[in-house]
């Protein structure tokens, strides 16, 4: 991790007439994760997405992408930088290509070649040739990366980018980011407030709440091996087990002992000695979801 | 837009042949009467275009995609109004291309023009009253694209820029500079300067420098505005 973060967040505030929605954030995402952005709504994701890609402007701090000052720079920093913003809003009266080929257009060196390889990777071939009105959500979503992927980005945003998507096209969305930050090795960024979604999809997340960064947290690759962590046995008899294993509590009707992955065999057989039934034996795992809550309460928007 | 337009612009000469042995009047006359009519017309396409250019990439939503490429805010308004002055150009010269060519195979070129006053080349004539024209039509289009930038509202940018088109006579009679000194600065009162060709004095005794001046100024100011608004506009929702 001694790379160069990809994306520097300094101290960026942002005020509009005397609302600060963003509070001196600072934040560094590092190049080929896929970053998660998490908040409830109305916590400054989307201000802080459009700030990163310069269509709002930066009341305090900078924001560099790949060492480019998005304020100063901002032609060097945005051609680093694919992003979809909210919906993406394509030209309805023209094709799926067509509309590819504008934007290309718009961008140099990008050959022919170059479009049909993004509408291959986002999986549009057979309606590319389509107008953009006929297409559903899902689609459009795929053009839309497709979009954003037309110049090799280093760093991809994505703003919300399962709002009003089905199960199966979340899924399919979830598969081609992680392909993307896998194989390309491209960095994405991506905002939500569903919190199942983010635990799926991401390397890191971070919480973002009333303008504030609350946490930044890992949630893969950790040594997990070595740590202690709570472990849930389902068994029989909770008074007799909580007398056979010292230091563990009795919760919910399953009994439950922090431990360390080594000592859950032995709890057992101890236990299974004592002629305790032993049903099940569970690792508690605190979902994002939970974690979420805790750190963001229920406090209301400002 | 401009196949409705070149069909006006052959169709007009056309209409006006129709009237009683009219294929006895000179070319010129119909040319000018021709393009006069069209003119409007060619006016009112450049203020929509002009006015959904910036506008409509608001009201779809793309303007979001646009702004993220790599080029500055200036660039991308500039290539913006670009396209719309190539659009007004392009439209000009075919309206008066088609217009001239229809003229010239039913009018005869014989007869002395009646609209074209005495002293002065007709070709010559009809092609200043012509820049003339465009000039008008020039300021319409900076001030609705100044409008749909300022209010990213195509509809509103297309109304007002017609209205001013519409009652800038009605402006300079209320407002005569004959009989307000101020009324001398106002963008309306010199927006036609066709009137030179005919005459040095122009209303309220100006001359065509002063009034070229005024048009300058109020020109650079509108573009001032649209380019500061663009450029400093926080792009939500």
């Amino acid at each position: 991790m001694q790379q160069e973060p990809v994306v520097r967040i300094e101290g960026v505030s942002k005020k509009i007439s005397s609302k600060t929605l963003i509070h001196n954030l600072t934040l560094h995402i590092p190049a080929g994760q896929v970053f998660g952005f998490l908040g409830p709504n109305g916590a400054g994701k989307t201000t802080t997405i459009r700030m990163m890609v310069g269509l709002m402007s930066i009341t305090e701090g900078d924001i560099f992408v790949g060492g480019h000052s998005v304020k100063n720079e901002f032609e060097q920093a945005i051609a680093q930088v694919g992003a979809i913003v909210e919906n993406p809003e394509m030209y309805k009266f023209m094709s799926g290509y067509q509309n590819l080929l504008h934007y290309a257009r718009m961008m140099p060196n990008i050959s022919k070649e170059r479009i049909h390889e993004v509408v291959e990777l986002v999986g549009l071939q057979k309606r590319i040739h389509d107008k953009v009105r006929t297409y559903s959500l899902g689609m459009r979503q795929r053009l839309g990366v497709a979009q954003a992927l037309l110049h090799r980005p280093k760093l991809l945003v994505l703003d919300e980018p399962t709002n009003g998507l089905d199960p199966q096209g979340i899924r399919e969305l979830r598969d081609y980011l992680r392909h993307l930050s896998r194989i390309e090795g491209i960095t994405v960024f991506v905002s939500s407030h569903l919190l199942s979604e983010m635990e799926l999809m991401c390397d890191t997340v971070a919480v973002i709440q009333n303008g504030k960064l609350v946490d930044v947290r890992q949630l893969k690759g950790q040594g997990e091996e070595s740590l202690a962590v709570p472990i849930a046995f389902d068994v029989d008899d909770l008074a007799q087990a909580a007398r056979i294993v010292p230091g563990g509590k009795v919760e919910d009707n399953v009994f439950i002992v922090q431990t360390v992955r080594e000592e859950i065999a032995e709890i057992n057989a101890r236990l299974v000695q004592a002629g305790v039934k032993v049903f099940g034996i569970n690792k508690v795992t605190r979902s994002l979801e939970d974690q979420f809550l805790e750190m963001t309460g229920s406090e209301s928007i400002e | 837009m401009l196949s409705i337009l070149a069909l006006l612009s052959i169709g007009v000469p056309i209409l006006l042949s129709l009237e009683n042995n009219a294929t006895k009047q000179s070319v010129w006359d119909s040319f000018m009467m021709s393009t006069s009519f069209v003119f409007f017309l060619n006016t009112i396409f450049a203020v929509v275009i002009a006015a959904e250019s910036v506008a409509g990439e608001f009201s779809w939503g793309t303007i979001k995609l646009l702004l993220i490429r790599p080029w500055s805010r200036s660039k991308i308004l500039a290539s913006k109004y670009i396209a719309t002055l190539l659009f007004s150009i392009l439209s000009t010269v075919l309206l008066a291309a088609l217009s001239f060519f229809t003229s010239l195979l039913i009018y005869s070129t014989d007869t002395i023009p009646s609209m074209v006053p005495p002293g002065i080349g007709a070709g010559k004539y009809v092609f200043l009253s012509l820049v003339c024209s465009y000039v008008d039509l020039f300021i319409t289009v900076a001030i609705a694209f100044m409008l749909s930038t300022v209010f990213r509202s195509g509809g509103l940018s297309i109304g007002l820029s017609l209205f001013i088109m519409f009652t800038k006579g009605i402006f300079t009679m209320i407002f005569n500079p004959e009989k307000y000194t101020w009324a001398n600065y106002l963008l309306f009162n010199h927006m036609d300067l066709s009137r030179y060709l005919v005459t040095n004095q122009g209303p309220g005794g100006a001359t065509i420098g002063f009034s070229i001046s005024i048009l300058a100024v109020y020109y650079l100011i509108l573009m001032a505005v649209t380019w500061v608004v663009f450029k400093k506009r926080d792009v939500a929702a």
